[in-house]
């Protein structure tokens, strides 16, 4: 019958579709050793783009396993799924308020320092965080910072500062820039960017404080284009926006989009002088992990200056590993907005999480920043 | 009644194109010799050239293939009974088991079967959790659609053939079947798509191993979009095409409520 | 197979066998994977977010003052406790009411127009109908906001249009217009699909009849093809109307500033929040009031004779 007839050609279709991966050499191979297989395995649960494909292949090379990727686009959704109980996981690169909430549940195995020679590559200022006082169980991986980016001829043809966050939350600034500019879609990153404009620390948790940025942020709302957490980068780089608020690893890829696709205009990004986020990666040992032995691999091979640094490369993140600077392209290096000097690094902060009152008042404010 | 089609005709083009408009810039942009796909630059077959180096993501669009096509058989099996048990015995639990879970939000499914599956069932995840989960939403739709094409029918036909000492069975096989067939296909084919494009609900109920298609592509997306993107999307539609080409080819009854053996 | 023959077979009439095969595997699969994990979604609106995201446990660990653990109605006092979120909701039903009759009206005559074509078409126009959901969802959101990018060709149309009018110039991009468009662009086939299986079934007869009796194509319609289709329309209306609820992806990319819906909300709390009593009690209220305006339409229909025509 007809309808039997539809499934048998899609399943003809689709093993025919899946010959080629089963008669390339390596493939072969991997089959015949099924069993060498599945005990050779790291599981890395991590953002997507988030190592380099030539660091993933030497590694393997190395360590004569096979690393298997998990994706996440969002530190929630890690969380969120980890918090029903799935497991599996040997290594999570979580930012730093998630390795925190990851410690206190008791979800990570304490890191084997001796196995981590290149442990005194990381640079001193990225350790002993609030988070995880003398790194007990997180290695520093990468970082960012949420700063603006912005068209840079635009913005001097119209006269207008980049260095401030004024120019996101100042309808005299915002008039002459409507409706090309956007925010991240982030109820904590929006928050702090406006609570650092009225000169607050970035985890204040006074409600008067929150109001406060609430109003700003409902003044400036009508100038903005919309809430943006990705195509930002996109629409930066083809011009349809002069200002967006974001992710310096974002910025980074736009100014690059911009560059070599030979757009008239050039794409820049910089910390705003009221301070900003810092968001510091670290890579952690889950404890339903069950190679630790490949997870210390990974990790003291990602130490490696070297290796460390091929992620800079790719996508212009700040890297903790002193090592690595002598292999980082000079022009991102000279970057302050990827690499900050000290002055602007005193003015970061790192987000620290709420406890669950706050997290509802704090959704309440941004359902209401939403809806007026 | 010419004048009438034609008036039809009219309108149905603006539909097709509204849908179609959005495509050939999916599939324009997949030749485009631009990262940034601010403009037509070139023509170019490197994203294709990527995609096939890129073992990964043709190992996701296999393992979602694999999921959308045993999730569509479970649900358009399990819908169809529903739909028609709906119809025939006036169960007033059924419906509303039935719809629920079409009108939950996925993302509350999705959390649901996580903490099922690794709570209750003490389930090890993988490829058999996703596709329990898409059968869950898709029978659904598949009930809704039988169901609707059922209203109305003429049940004499049925009762003719009961009398004549038909089994339920064969009432089932040789009539009630290729009446609602049309919409039995319809079923399968909402539920192919929709399982090949679930992120949310995958997300949660996939296991460590299996690269699955919606989630690369989300998360790739989540670091700008690259033509590669545009790439496998186009590929997915032709392989689509394909396959129910041929299908349909070997019987062309399939959408016509008509069966031939 | 054989033993359920057998089956058939022993019962004299069949009836409850028959009865019972066609409602047990459906009935059984959806307490199985939708019943108890909702069961299990019910008892979390009752309970307190874990301090850390999670669930707090139900039992007070041992040293923990009582306060945030046990089971409450705080998650649905809290939505009661401001007029934000029944806003929310009314909003998003307007969108899925709107999305759904726009739908409608786009289909109804693809629909028609397909069921009249000469029977070697048919198959084809569904198929292409169907076949834009098998490339991905994000590239085709993606494409639309090339489309209604503000230096896109239809927006420098649609731009100089309304100058010559006078009008000031419209971003289409980044408003609740773009976030409409994608609603019904992703939701169109599941509105075709079912009145299509639904008017390819009518009796060309009737048509016939009625033209015989001297009625115009306009009376044909509303008196014959209109009411016979109403079961394929309220097909179609829940296929679009209940998933536009949930949708929070094209709100949070084709949307400006305002566009938030119960989507995105119940979104919110599982992604963001760490709010998953606050999320599902948010949830469970979706899924109860969708259920209840099912419940009334069929009701309503039955009630006015809307259906004595398909009945």
């Amino acid at each position: 019958m007809s309808f039997q007839n539809f499934y048998v050609t899609m399943f003809v279709a689709i093993l025919s579709f899946s010959i080629p991966f089963n008669t390339s050499g390596s493939d072969q191979e991997e089959n015949t050793n099924s069993i060498a297989r599945k005990e050779n395995i790291l599981y890395l649960f991590n953002w997507n783009h988030y190592i380099a494909p030539g660091t993933v292949k030497r590694f393997e090379r190395s360590c004569n396993c096979k690393l298997s990727q998990n994706y996440y686009s969002d530190n929630e959704e890690m969380l969120a799924k980890l918090a029903a109980g799935a497991t599996g996981y040997d290594l999570i690169v979580p930012t730093g308020n998630a390795v925190d909430s990851l410690i206190r549940q008791g979800a990570l195995k304490p890191l084997n320092k001796s196995l981590l020679s290149n442990f005194k590559n990381i640079n001193p200022t990225h350790l002993n965080t609030k988070f995880d006082p003398g790194n007990i169980y997180s290695v520093p991986y990468a970082y960012t910072l949420t700063l603006l980016g912005f068209n840079q001829e635009k913005m001097h043809d119209l006269g207008l500062p980049t260095d401030t966050w004024a120019i996101i939350f100042e309808p005299r600034y915002l008039e002459k820039i409507k409706g090309r500019v956007t925010v991240l879609d982030s109820q904590r990153e929006l928050m702090a960017a406006a609570l650092r404009y009225l000169s607050y620390s970035a985890n204040d948790t006074n409600e008067e404080h929150w109001n406060q940025a609430k109003e700003r942020i409902i003044r400036a709302k009508p100038y903005w284009a919309a809430f943006s957490n990705t195509s930002y980068i996109r629409e930066l780089a083809v011009g349809n926006l002069w200002v967006a608020h974001g992710y310096s690893n974002d910025m980074f890829q736009a100014a690059l989009d911009a560059k070599r696709t030979g757009r008239k205009f050039t794409i820049n990004y910089s910390t705003p002088k009221e301070g900003g986020v810092l968001a510091l990666d670290s890579i952690v040992v889950h404890k339903s992990g069950v190679r630790t032995d490949l997870a210390h691999q990974f990790i003291n091979f990602m130490l490696d200056g070297r290796n460390s640094a091929e992620l800079t490369n790719l996508i212009g993140s700040g890297n903790p590993n002193m090592d690595a600077m002598k292999f980082i392209q000079p022009d991102i290096i000279r970057n302050n907005a990827v690499f900050p000097d000290k002055d602007s690094l005193a003015k970061l902060e790192m987000l620290q999480d709420f406890d669950r009152n706050q997290r509802r008042l704090l959704s309440r404010l941004w359902t209401e920043i939403k809806l007026r | 009644m010419r004048n009438r089609n034609f008036r039809l005709r009219i309108v149905a083009t603006l539909v097709y194109a509204f849908l179609y408009i959005p495509l050939v810039i999916v599939v324009a942009y997949s030749f485009n010799n631009s990262r940034l796909n601010a403009e037509w630059v070139g023509f170019t077959l490197f994203w294709y050239e990527t995609l096939f180096n890129n073992k990964e993501m043709l190992v996701a669009a296999r393992n979602s293939l694999i999921i959308a096509l045993s999730a569509s058989i479970l649900a358009t099996a399990l819908g169809t009974m529903a739909g028609l048990a709906i119809h025939r015995y006036k169960l007033k639990v059924l419906p509303i088991i039935v719809l629920s879970p079409v009108a939950t939000p996925e993302i509350l499914l999705g959390v649901s079967l996580l903490l099922f599956f690794l709570q209750v069932l003490n389930l090890t995840l993988g490829m058999i959790s996703i596709i329990i989960a898409h059968t869950t939403f898709c029978i659904g739709f598949v009930a809704i659609i039988v169901r609707s094409r059922l209203q109305g029918m003429d049940w004499s036909i049925f009762e003719a053939a009961r009398d004549l000492g038909a089994s339920p069975w064969q009432c089932f096989h040789l009539i009630t079947l290729p009446l609602i067939m049309p919409a039995v296909v319809a079923g399968a084919l909402m539920s192919f798509t929709l399982s090949i494009d679930d992120f949310v609900i995958t997300f949660f109920t996939k296991g460590v191993g299996e690269p699955i298609l919606p989630i690369q592509i989300y998360t790739m997306i989540k670091t700008a979009v690259t033509p590669e993107v545009n790439a496998i999307s186009t590929l997915l539609m032709l392989l689509t095409l394909a396959m129910i080409i041929i299908a349909t080819k070997l019987d062309s009854g399939v959408l016509r409520g008509e069966v031939s053996r | 197979m054989r033993v359920l023959f057998l089956m058939i077979k022993e019962n004299t009439n069949g009836n409850r066998t028959a009865k019972w095969l066609m409602i047990g595997p459906p009935l059984l699969f959806l307490l199985i994977f939708f019943v108890v994990p909702s069961l299990i979604m019910i008892v979390t609106s009752l309970r307190y977010p874990g301090e850390f995201g999670g669930l707090a446990p139900i039992i007070t660990p041992a040293g923990k003052v009582s306060d945030g653990y046990g089971l409450t109605l705080e998650a649905y006092q809290f939505l009661l406790s401001n007029s934000l979120y029944a806003e929310i909701f009314l909003k998003s039903f307007g969108v899925a009411a709107v999305t759904t009759l726009i739908c409608l009206i786009m289909s109804y005559p693809l629909a028609l127009l397909i069921t009249r074509s000469e029977k070697r078409f048919r198959n084809l126009m569904v198929l292409l109908v169907v076949l834009p959901l098998a490339s991905n969802f994000l590239v085709r959101i993606y494409a639309w906001m090339i489309i209604l990018g503000p230096e896109s060709p239809l927006s420098h149309l649609i731009n100089t249009i309304l100058s010559v009018l006078g009008v000031a110039p419209l971003t289409l991009l980044f408003s609740p217009f773009a976030v409409l468009v994608g609603m019904v662009y992703v939701h169109l086939p599941f509105m075709v699909l079912p009145l299509y299986t639904n008017l390819e079934k009518h009796d060309p007869v009737l048509l016939d009849a009625a033209q015989d009796l001297g009625a115009t194509s306009w009376q044909r319609f509303w008196k014959v093809t209109w009411p016979l289709s109403l079961p394929g329309v309220f097909a179609g209306s829940a296929l679009v109307f209940i998933p536009v609820l949930g949708m929070f992806a094209i709100p949070e990319m084709l949307g400006g500033t305002g566009d938030i819906l119960i989507g995105n909300l119940i979104k919110d709390q599982f992604l963001g929040t760490r709010d998953w009593p606050f999320g599902s009690a948010l949830s469970i209220i979706l899924t109860l009031a969708v259920l209840s305006i099912a419940g009334l339409t069929a009701w309503f229909t039955r009630q006015s004779g809307g259906m004595k025509y398909a009945e």
